[in-house]
């Protein structure tokens, strides 16, 4: 694992945020950083954390798997999280999840707590269940990467046409 | 005027009792109804409230018939006026829920469970009356896997309750962060290390977590929670001068587990591995079982009346013949205090010598010698417990994490609580990511560091002027020395940037109480005497004495060392320190042991191995030392003990010193024998026979009170009490001392009548006088003036936590599999260099000899700097030791050799491990 210049010096502004003595607050904005520059957070990176932050590896990992945010696999090229809270539910996520996953060809059937992400058989997506997104009055709601999407069809065609804007990027 | 009640108590369902400060609700109730008097799950007396389970909720209120709110009684301060109700309808009810609840996801197979009947959760699932579990089966974790893989440690976490009671007692009590809580709300778990096993994990095996736990969910090989003991002792472990406490479990003459006792005032429920698991050499079928008498050269069994009357018979005639001086004892520092004088008085009265010493000759001698000349006594000034007080703690050339586990732990938790921490070390230590300073010097001079520390104390007039003028003498001499330092050399000596050692001594000389421990990193040098004084003129210029959280405080190594010292295995002192070559110190043993008594000073051990050479020294008497294996210089050693006419071995297993011997005494271990270890904070401890003695064997003390009866001493058979009362009539800090007053938390000496004990020395004065400064300049060891052009390299030894010495005892244990061999640690430099590949075999090469062992490459060690531990003799690193001693006390310099080092090259090129880029 390489650690980019900037990153590190974008950690270390993050940790002179708090009192020297507190360093280790600076856990979740390092946590941040690093999966945004690596995807997911790799035992690596845990180690990276600790030792910038002088704490034990297993508070870091304990805050990683503590926050569902945080992925402890690598994702495809573009992750999809679908809204499960209830709204959502009701409006028919677990469709969409269906829907996605076909049309992405990703096989959930071994998703669970401990392993929650899903990727493709060519990589380009990966998906996972996400509790409440904010939006609850416009469900089904998912997000790809950053970018949200509200009301979303929840069929087979929907999740193509949302899929395809991806495709062909 | 009436005090108002109220304001100073607290009632319990109706019932007013006086509050402590301090208390919480839990303690608080505890001490006046007993504990388990409110259930409690994740509590534990050796840990911080935690608040987790809310098992020990009780309601409160603050007028006695006011609202009352439910709280956890663990975690919440206790104030004044309170009214706490204990057993309310509605928190008897609470509970009730709280435990069914846990145990929905709690295997019910209780009768198989191997802490079945000493378990937590059973006992608080009795107490509060669970009858059955009525929610239907759910979710649960009940097919988590059990961990099996490591020597000691065992989990099977389908048991746990989550209670974190484990991650605590890692957190808080050894500091090894190795448990955590993964995952949250139903999905959270315990996990080792980044979720692995133990034996992957950086467990180092403590036990700390499996006596924590309440159930069986962690536990250890030896089930030490099971309830199949049917007796329990109290004893004192053997492996170290912390001198931790054990609870020994028996059954039968078995040895089942040991636990550590809460209460121990030592070690407080914490031990290391060595203390809580290292036991199973006691029945190891390599113990000897029967004295070996030499015939036709070879060892054979016999009878002990055949040895003893072979001893006897050889003994007598070498002291007709050559005269007491032609006999040598070597005592050591594993045995009890009672054996260490026994042993002393067996040589000076049986013979007529002053030669004994004994194995602390070879590791603190410069430590009692350099702390009396500046302070009059030879021990720690203050107490382990004085952590607690000390505002800056000071290690130097001390691994405490590996050598001194349990004080090691205790050093590192008060660093975590912001404590500065100034670590002088040749190597990164454990404890250096947790120090605030690290001053890595070049191996061998301490001097030369210590010297711009006190220097730099002075120049920033951080001195105690008051303390130097009314307690103190020869600062004069002392200052003008510290004047006429040239920092630039010295800097150049020891490598460390001066700013760093300045803010070291800001630090240590500005705190409120700062206290200084060191190890064989200061005493094993050719200037460690020199070194340990240089120790005590910053304490005492800093004004750091006689107080709680300061002083001096040697970590001493083996578990007896300051008790062999205590007792007079020394040649130039007697029993209690007193100076054999004073006349009125000799008329007081002579007339103490009715007997002739020389005046003249003993053989140290290395000049004992020069006389047997030179043919003056003709019998030896060994007690558990391998001087083959641990001595520097082994093919010197060899030479002079097979050179004597009669060698005399007592041990516990065969030896390669004991291989010389002509007879071989075997001895039992601490575990089957009862007597006083003093611990490296002056603490008398009792120890207890556990078990009786291996058939066939006997305890030391016993052994040396027979052969001193055959040899016509008048000598009372071997009572622990009747020793040690015979002790208290010599020794003048031993006065007060019984074996019933010692009491079982220990006595730290000087014990004054009625048996009470003195925790800090020196309190309004020196037990001297006044404390002597002393200026030593720097002085390069021969060694590396001699050799180092030659041999470039510095190779420095030292030892781990898992192996004692040379391993004797250790490596008949468990211990084995978690470390198999002794490594060299090579900075990657170097490495390069030199060409050498993590684990590739090594040669090291000095001016005495070779050894090989296997590379690993670490940054550790500074470029030019080697590392090794020397527990496995087969490496026998000592053939390249130098014979180098401390100019004092002659105790060896280990610390500082000079080598060179090539990559060994396989002779069959398929044993090369193919390169992986
Ligand atoms: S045995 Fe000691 S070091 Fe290992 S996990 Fe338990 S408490 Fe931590
Ligand atoms: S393993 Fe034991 S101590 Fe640790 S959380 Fe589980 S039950 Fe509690
Ligand atoms: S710290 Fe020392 S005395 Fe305590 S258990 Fe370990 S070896 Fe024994
Ligand atoms: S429930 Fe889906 S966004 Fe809130
Ligand atoms: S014992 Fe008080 S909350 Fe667990």
């Amino acid at each position: 694992m390489m650690i980019p210049p900037a990153l590190e010096a974008k950690a270390d502004e993050y940790i002179g945020h708090y009192p020297p003595d507190r360093k280790r607050s600076a856990v979740l904005p390092l946590l941040h950083l690093l999966q945004h520059e690596f995807r997911f957070i790799s035992d690596e990176a845990v180690e990276w954390v600790a030792q910038k932050l002088g704490i034990a590896k297993i508070d870091v990992l304990g805050v990683v798997t503590f926050y569902p945010g945080f992925r402890q696999t690598a994702p495809g090229k573009y992750h999809v999280r679908v809204c499960r809270t209830l709204s959502c539910a009701m409006a028919g996520s677990h469709q969409l999840m269906e829907s996605l996953c076909a049309e992405a060809d990703i096989d959930r059937s071994h998703a669970d707590h401990h392993h929650p992400i899903a990727v493709s058989a060519d990589g380009t997506f990966s998906i996972e269940f996400a509790e409440c997104l904010a939006s609850c009055g416009s469900g089904p709601v998912c997000m790809v990467e950053d970018d949200f999407y509200e009301k979303v069809d929840p069929t087979v065609e929907g999740a193509r046409s949302l899929l395809n804007s991806y495709r062909h990027r | 005027m009436v005090q108002d009640l109220s304001t100073i108590s607290a009632t319990i369902d109706g019932e007013s009792h006086v509050i402590e400060s301090g208390d919480t609700l839990l303690k608080f109730v505890d001490r006046h109804r007993g504990r388990g008097h409110v259930p409690t799950l994740c509590d534990a007396p050796q840990l911080a409230p935690y608040g987790a389970c809310r098992v020990c909720s009780v309601e409160v209120a603050l007028q006695p018939d006011g609202p009352r709110r439910v709280v956890a009684a663990c975690h919440t301060p206790l104030a004044a006026g309170m009214h706490i109700f204990t057993e309310s309808a509605k928190v008897q009810k609470l509970r009730r829920n709280i435990v069914e609840l846990v145990l929905t996801d709690h295997p019910l197979d209780c009768l198989t469970c191997e802490v079945n009947g000493n378990c937590e959760l059973q006992t608080v699932a009795a107490k509060v009356g669970i009858r059955g579990v009525r929610y239907p089966a759910g979710a649960n974790h009940l097919d988590r896997a059990k961990d099996q893989s490591h020597p000691y440690m065992t989990s099977d976490l389908s048991k746990c309750i989550n209670c974190s009671r484990c991650v605590r007692a890692c957190d808080e009590i050894q500091g090894q962060f190795v448990l955590s809580m993964h995952g949250r709300g139903f999905n959270a778990r315990i996990i080792k290390g980044l979720d692995t096993s133990f034996e992957k994990s950086p467990c180092v095996s403590c036990g700390a977590c499996a006596q924590a736990c309440p159930t069986s969910a962690i536990s250890d090989v030896f089930q030490s929670k099971s309830i199949e003991a049917s007796r329990k002792t109290r004893t004192v472990c053997t492996y170290c001068g912390v001198g931790c406490n054990l609870n020994v479990a028996t059954k039968g003459n078995e040895i089942l587990s040991i636990q550590a006792p809460l209460d121990s005032e030592v070690n407080h429920a914490h031990t290391c591995l060595k203390g809580r698991y290292a036991f199973k050499f006691v029945k190891h079928r390599d113990r000897l079982r029967s004295p070996l008498v030499r015939v036709n050269g070879r060892l054979q069994p016999a009878t002990w009346e055949e040895a003893y009357a072979h001893i006897v018979e050889n003994l007598t005639r070498i002291k007709a013949d050559h005269g007491g001086h032609a006999v040598a004892g070597i005592s050591s520092a594993r045995c009890t205090n009672e054996e260490n004088y026994l042993m002393q008085k067996f040589i000076r009265v049986g013979f007529g010598t002053n030669n004994i010493d004994a194995c602390a000759r070879v590791c603190h001698s410069p430590t009692a010698w350099g702390m009396q000349k500046a302070f009059g006594t030879g021990a720690a000034t203050n107490s382990v417990e004085d952590l607690q007080y000390t505002n800056c703690i000071m290690v130097i050339g001390a691994n405490p994490t590996e050598g001194h586990p349990v004080t090691g732990s205790k050093i590192k938790q008060r660093a975590l609580k912001g404590v500065p921490l100034i670590i002088i070390d040749p190597r990164e230590i454990e404890l250096v990511p947790f120090a605030t300073h690290h001053l890595q010097l070049r191996p061998g001079t301490n001097v030369a560091l210590l010297d711009m520390l006190a220097y730099y104390i002075w120049e920033a007039g951080l001195t105690d002027q008051e303390f130097i003028t009314k307690r103190c003498e020869n600062w004069a001499e002392f200052e003008a020395g510290l004047k006429s330092l040239d920092l630039d050399a010295l800097e150049r000596i020891h490598g460390v940037p001066r700013e760093k050692v300045k803010a070291a001594a800001i630090e240590y000389a500005s705190a409120e109480n700062a206290m200084a421990f060191h190890g064989l990193g200061v005493t094993e040098h050719s200037h460690g005497s020199k070194t340990v004084m240089t120790i005590a003129n910053l304490a005492m210029m800093t004004g750091n004495i006689g107080r709680p959280g300061v002083g001096v405080n040697p970590l001493r190594g083996q578990n007896n060392v300051q008790g062999a010292a205590d007792m007079g295995c020394q040649p130039h002192q007697g029993a209690g320190y007193l100076q054999v070559n004073d006349p009125s110190n000799h008329l007081l043993y002579e007339q103490f042991y009715g007997a002739h008594i020389s005046n003249e000073i003993g053989l140290k051990i290395p000049q004992m191995y020069e006389a047997a050479l030179a043919g003056h020294l003709k019998a030896m008497w060994i007690v558990g030392e391998d001087v083959v294996q641990t001595d520097p210089n082994t093919e010197h050693v060899k030479a002079a003990i097979s050179s004597l006419e009669f060698l005399v071995v007592q041990e516990l297993f065969m030896t390669p010193t004991a291989e010389y011997a002509d007879v071989v005494l075997p001895a039992s271990s601490f575990l089957e024998k009862s007597g006083t270890f003093t611990n490296g904070e002056r603490r008398v401890q009792r120890v207890n026979a556990v078990i009786a003695p291996l058939a066939g064997t006997k305890p030391d003390g016993q052994i040396l009170c027979e052969i001193m009866q055959r040899m016509g001493l008048s000598q009372p058979d071997y009572t622990p009490e009747g020793v040690l009362a015979e002790i208290a009539r010599i020794v003048p800090f031993f006065k007060g001392a019984t074996w019933d007053g010692l009491t079982e938390q220990g006595t730290q000496w000087p014990i004054q009548e009625g048996g009470i004990g003195t925790e800090i020395l020196h309190i309004d004065a020196f037990k001297r006088g006044l404390g002597k400064f002393h200026f030593f300049p720097f002085q390069e060891s021969k060694e590396i003036e001699k050799h180092h052009q030659e041999f470039p390299f510095i190779l420095t030894t030292g030892r781990i936590l898992e192996h004692y010495n040379c391993g004797t005892m250790t490596r008949r244990t468990g211990n084995a599999q978690i470390v198999t061999e002794d490594l060299l640690a090579i900075h990657p430099q170097d490495a390069a260099m030199k060409n050498i590949e993590d684990q590739d075999q090594v040669r090291i090469f000095s001016a005495r000899g070779e050894v090989r062992m296997k590379a690993r490459l670490s940054t550790e060690v500074q470029p030019g700097i080697l590392y090794t531990t020397f527990h496995f003799p087969e490496n026998l690193v000592n053939v390249v030791t130098s014979s180098e001693c401390d100019e004092d006390t002659l105790c060896p310099e280990y610390k500082v050799v000079a080598v060179d080092i090539e990559k060994v090259h396989a002779p069959d090129a398929t044993t090369i491990p193919a390169l992986t880029h």
